[in-house]
């Protein structure tokens, strides 16, 4: 058998089990035509080369899951609209009201080209774009498939953040959600998603900022010892738009968060971050893809990572300045703390740049806790457990300065200290 | 007040005797003439009855045949790499001589004094020796050195043959093995049996396979146990016939408590076709052994239009077999159309070192892509990286590494720094590293920037009188100084020259 | 020695006037002092004079000895007989102090087919100069002002202009980040070269560096324009009432 044969015969035993939902039939029709022509990944290329992507395209193992920790993040306290989904489909009735607020609000699941005329040219473009140079088959699989999600529209600045609260009830879900988010010109949106969604995710969020607005994102991966996450963030800035997006990992078996930004508007801003502590059966891949096309555009990107255990980390990050792309201020770090011999960090930033009139920095370290402050902290009296307590978070609190919200981020560095 | 050591008015000289140089060449490439000598060729093209030929030309025992026509058999199945950063035009494998000699050369000369006075000539052209020159000149470092023992030996390789050999008599009372690898697989058949291909395999990739099957000459260096080589090394490679490819292949072997400095030059004349370049070195390094080698790589680099210039795809590996061994690559390449390379340690040894410096320079339409490979395997090994880039015109330059600590390799260091210039809005500058972290006491530690040359320091320079276009090339130089003076003083000379000639055109 | 006439600037990327209408005369062998408020469009003036990049001369004429020079490239000026003393003075990492010197020298000499100093010559010359600012050989060995103190970096411009022998030096806030100590040094090397074939020009916001370098005329700037022009007495004036009595005067 060829290999091209084995890809084909692979998704087609992939797909099976799916069924294209008929709402947008004929976007999902395409996805499904270039899934079929991509072929889902493999080890070969270039981007999974450091993980391997079987348990995404394996048929669900349908074995019963653990679930959850008993410790469950919640940001009750910082006062959010609330909108919840249980095992992956939305819950209008338990959730908030969104009235009086600047946006319109659409399930995946039921839009018509009546609901929200929008969605039906929105679904699946940015996704498409984020699919050159590089394929990013799981993307556009969901895309083809997704059983749900929401669709945001966001005309004005929204009073409070609005919180996507994940249920999981069954231990055996496998779910494709995917949502849409368009912020119309000089509007704003803090969005917090927390909770485990499914055993098995495939998450897809499309994202356009357009002029004058931002967007403040923060994603809590908790909750599920077991899940195996695949996101994909697609995202597109227009002139003076911000985006700043920050994702908590603290547990799962294998997770892959990948960010494709384009900053296709000069003056844009775009601050990625990440955290994550993790052990054992843990495997952590963050891709991340940021093009500046527009001038004077910023872009950071912050991945802390404290493994253990046996535990993978991995960080594959480009910044791609294209032509005419002035004044770009690019900047890239990627850092992981290894606990201990059985952990190992794989990354690979890049720097790919076809303007001059730039300043682009990456860099990456890895390496174990600092012994000298270690005993630093000893010396004044500190426990040796509680010191590398501190230095872990001190570690991770770079990441986490980058919520622009400290409410969330000292909500999130609590957590992170009752988890330690 | 410490008074100034009359060294420094020499050592300061460098600089100034580098922008006369600058001028004097006048914008052109320095070694684009051609000699004009009778030369042997086998016919163009590539099959086994070609690989064979080189082989008889070099008078190798059956087993060196049969090991080439190995390597012959496997480069057929295989396929060219394409992930480097470069683009070409597809080479035609069957339109390139792989054999090409002076005639004069059929019968090896006994000594330099039967070597066609032609291409000493030549020779003397690219500036061998170098020694005097340079002392004279004052290159930094030039005052610790004894004048009267600062000698150079130096292996021409001219095509596909390699020329004479200097100092061989001086270099043997020390036993020191410095010879053409064509010889030494006469002369010295078990060394090359036991390490030849031993460190880059013959199936490593596309170009070492090729490589093994017809390279020509090269060089051959054996350093015995606890010898201080007396004097560096040198080999000069230069292509000069048209339509010829080059195959050279070096191999260095450092026995325990040796040490060696080896440096290699290369150069090309002008032409409108490309030509292929594909070497292969090896370096095996035993226990507390030290060798250091750097390359001044000015093949060709095409004209302004992108016409011409060398393909070169060279695979250069360094094995620290021993324990407390140690290898310094350090390399300004300037020259060729496209570059493909990546010196690469393999720190098998306890406690060894690799370090790699270099400097990249791309300009017009050239294409670099160019790094090293660290593969940390023995306990508390070390590595440090220093890439230096820069692009101008409508080049484009890349750095690719691999710095890898194998879970083994314990209480490992590594430390990378990789700056890139821009000179200029239609060029490129890329970093690819791959970095990969597999136990905890090691320490990786990656930085990269990329920014253009700094108009404040231009000005600067301006405001003092110093014309655009040496303000350049002395902030290029300035930005490349770690690498410059890691390199040996026969060299550093040559390569702040290079700097400068190389960037010519790029600013205005 | 410097003739500047109705000079107008803008910058170049916000059309921004920043100079509105400079006019100077500089004779020979005489020191002006220029003062003004921040923001005056004091450091533009000696960008402009240099050449840099970034401003554009919407009217007006600089004349160097009689010479157009806007028209001229930075080191065509500097050859010319025109030396800027930064006020941040720039660190060019990697080259040496004493290449930068030779080079500029060197540069200089050829420009105005003069022959080239030998090295022997240029490290005599050097030294010889060094040593009376007080500069130690260890500070030329190092690279173009990296690592440098405010003061020696101050002292290293001094050098330059006292190795470059300009005909017309124009001193940007030089006492800005130094200590009386080290502005004393600064000002005892700037009068020893003063000259009846040297003018100066000393752009300050202090008055207390031309207590060291005594100027023959003093003229406040404000708003990209002189407002008032006078002897040594009127920096006096500035520095016991300040700006605000000046501009208020003139408004």
């Amino acid at each position: 058998m060829s290999l091209s044969q084995k890809l084909s015969d692979d998704l087609n035993q992939r797909i099976l089990p799916l069924t294209l939902p008929k709402n947008n039939n004929k976007k999902r029709c395409e996805a499904l035509k270039r899934i079929k022509a991509m072929g889902l990944p493999s080890r070969r290329d270039e981007y999974w080369k450091y993980t391997n992507p079987r348990l995404f395209n394996d048929l669900f193992s349908n074995k019963n899951h653990v679930l959850g920790s008993d410790d469950k993040l919640n940001f009750d306290s910082i006062g959010c609209f609330k909108l919840i989904f249980n095992d992956g489909v939305f819950d209008q009735s338990s959730s908030d009201s969104l009235e009086g607020e600047e946006l319109e609000l659409t399930q995946i699941s039921d839009f018509s080209g009546d609901t929200a005329k929008w969605l039906e040219a929105f679904y699946g473009s940015l996704e498409e774009a984020g699919q050159h140079p590089i394929n990013r088959p799981l993307a556009k699989l969901n895309t083809a498939f997704a059983t749900d999600g929401l669709a945001i529209r966001v005309t004005g600045e929204i009073t409070k953040p609005i919180n996507i609260v994940y249920n999981e009830t069954s231990n055996r879900s496998d779910v494709n959600l995917h949502h849409c988010i368009k912020l119309e010109a000089g509007s704003s949106l803090t969005l917090i998603e927390s909770g485990s969604v499914s055993t098995r995710l495939n998450k897809v969020t499309e994202l356009e900022v357009a002029q004058d607005s931002s967007f403040h994102h923060v994603c809590a991966q908790t909750n599920n010892l077991d899940k195996i996450v695949s996101t994909h963030l697609f995202a597109r800035l227009w002139e003076n738009s911000v985006l700043k997006s920050f994702t908590l990992t603290t547990n799962g078996a294998l997770t892959r968060n990948e960010h494709v930004v384009e900053l296709k508007g000069n003056n844009g801003v775009s601050h990625l971050a990440a955290a994550c502590i993790g052990e054992g059966r843990f495997h952590h891949d963050d891709t991340v893809f940021v093009t500046h096309e527009g001038t004077d555009c910023e872009s950071r990107q912050v991945f802390k990572k404290v493994l253990k255990k046996g535990a993978f980390g991995i960080f594959q990050g480009k910044i791609l300045v294209k032509p005419g792309a002035q004044k770009t201020d690019g900047y890239q770090i990627s850092q992981s703390l290894l606990l201990d011999d059985d952990s190992q960090f794989l990354a690979k930033p890049e720097l790919e740049i076809y303007a001059d009139d730039v300043v682009c920095s990456h860099g990456s370290t890895s390496g174990a806790i600092d012994e000298e402050g270690l005993f630093y902290l000893r010396a004044r009296g500190v426990p040796e457990d509680t010191a590398k307590d501190l230095l872990i978070l001190a570690f991770l609190a770079e990441a986490l300065a980058e919520i622009e919200d400290t409410n969330i981020s000292e909500l999130l560095l609590t957590y992170l200290e009752r988890s330690l | 007040m410490t008074s100034l050591e009359a060294n420094d008015s020499v050592k300061d000289g460098v600089d100034q005797e580098t922008v006369e140089a600058v001028r004097n060449v006048g914008g052109h490439y320095k070694y684009g003439w051609e000699t004009e000598i009778e030369m042997d060729y086998a016919p163009k093209g590539l099959d086994s009855d070609i690989v064979r030929l080189i082989s008889a030309k070099n008078n190798e025992p059956e087993w060196m045949t049969n090991w080439r026509l190995d390597a012959f058999s496997r480069w057929e199945k295989m396929e060219e790499p394409n992930w480097a950063m470069v683009d070409y035009p597809k080479i035609d494998y069957q339109d390139i001589y792989y054999y090409a000699s002076p005639k004069s050369m059929a019968e090896k000369p006994k000594s330099l004094d039967d070597v066609d006075p032609k291409l000493l000539e030549t020779y003397k052209k690219l500036g061998i020796p170098l020694k005097e020159q340079l002392i004279l000149a004052g290159v930094e470092g030039a005052e610790e050195a004894n004048l009267d023992e600062r000698k150079v030996a130096v292996d021409a390789v001219f095509d596909s043959v390699s020329i004479g050999t200097t100092f061989k008599d001086e270099l043997r009372k020390a036993g020191v093995i410095f010879c053409s690898i064509s010889e030494a697989i006469t002369d010295y058949p078990e060394l090359v049996k036991k390490y030849l291909g031993s460190v880059v395999p013959v199936t490593d990739n596309y170009f070492a396979t090729l490589n093994s099957a017809v390279f020509s000459d090269g060089s051959f260096v054996y350093i015995p146990e606890g010898v201080r080589c007396p004097m560096e090394l040198s080999t000069y490679f230069r292509i000069n016939a048209e339509n010829t490819g080059q195959f050279e292949r070096t191999l260095i072997i450092a026995e325990k408590g040796s040490y060696v400095s080896y440096l290699e030059g290369c150069t090309a004349p002008k032409r409108d076709t490309n030509q292929l370049h594909a070497a292969i070195v090896e370096l095996v390094i035993l226990e507390d052994a030290e060798v250091k080698y750097s390359t001044v790589q000015n093949w060709y680099p095409g004209d302004e239009n992108g016409l011409g210039g060398i393909y070169n795809f060279v695979t250069k590996r360094a094995d620290c077999r021993g324990d407390r061994s140690k290898v310094m690559w350090t390399q300004v390449e300037t020259g060729s159309a496209v570059t493909w390379k990546y010196p690469s340690c393999i720190l098998r040894g306890n406690e060894s070192q690799g370090e790699f410096y270099s400097i990249a320079i791309a300009n017009n339409f050239q294409q670099a892509d160019t790094g090293t490979k660290m593969i940390h395997l023995g306990k508390n090994t070390k590595s440090r990286i220093v890439s230096k880039g820069i692009s101008a015109g409508n080049a484009q330059n890349t750095y690719r590494g691999l710095v890898t600590m194998h879970p083994k390799a314990t209480s490992s260091r590594n430390y990378t720094q990789c700056d890139s210039l821009l000179i200029g809005n239609k060029c490129g500058a890329h970093t690819v590293p791959y970095i990969e972290v597999k136990n905890n006491s090691s320490r990786v530690e990656h930085e990269a920037t990329t920014s253009k040359v700094d108009d404040d320091q231009l000005f600067y320079c301006r405001q003092r009188g110093v014309n655009e276009e040496d303000a350049v090339a002395l902030v290029v130089n300035g930005f490349c100084k770690e690498v410059l003076q890691a390199l040996p003083m026969e060299f550093a000379m040559e390569a702040q020259q290079l700097v400068a000639i190389s960037l010519e055109g790029s600013v205005g | 020695m410097l003739k500047i006439t109705n000079l107008k600037v803008e910058l170049e990327e916000e059309s921004k006037e920043i100079l509105k209408g400079i006019n100077l005369e500089i004779e020979s062998g005489s020191v002006h002092a220029i003062m003004g408020p921040n923001g005056s469009g004091k450091s533009t003036l000696s960008y402009v004079l240099s050449g840099k990049k970034g401003y554009k001369v919407t009217n007006g004429e600089v004349e160097l000895a009689g010479e157009p020079i806007l028209e001229l490239e930075p080191e065509e000026r500097a050859a010319s007989g025109l030396f800027l003393a930064f006020q941040y003075p720039v660190e060019i990492p990697g080259v040496g102090n004493m290449t930068f010197l030779r080079t500029a020298m060197n540069s200089q000499r050829k420009f105005r087919g003069e022959a080239e100093l030998s090295a022997a010559d240029f490290l005599k010359l050097v030294r010889e100069k060094a040593k009376e600012l007080k500069i130690d050989a260890e500070m030329l060995k190092r690279p173009v002002n990296v690592g440098f103190s405010g003061g020696e970096k101050k002292r290293n411009e001094i050098l330059q202009m006292a190795l470059l022998e300009p005909k017309m030096c124009v001193l940007d806030e030089t006492d800005s980040g130094l200590d009386v100590d080290a502005m004393k040094l600064v000002a005892d090397g700037v009068n020893a070269l003063r000259d009846k074939g040297r003018s100066f020009l000393v752009i300050t916001h202090y008055q207390r560096l031309l207590d060291h370098i005594k100027p023959d005329f003093v003229h406040i700037m404000a708003d990209g324009r002189i407002i008032k022009s006078g002897g040594p007495e009127l920096a006096l004036q500035v520095e016991n009432n300040g700006y605000s009595d000046l501009l208020a005067e003139v408004q």
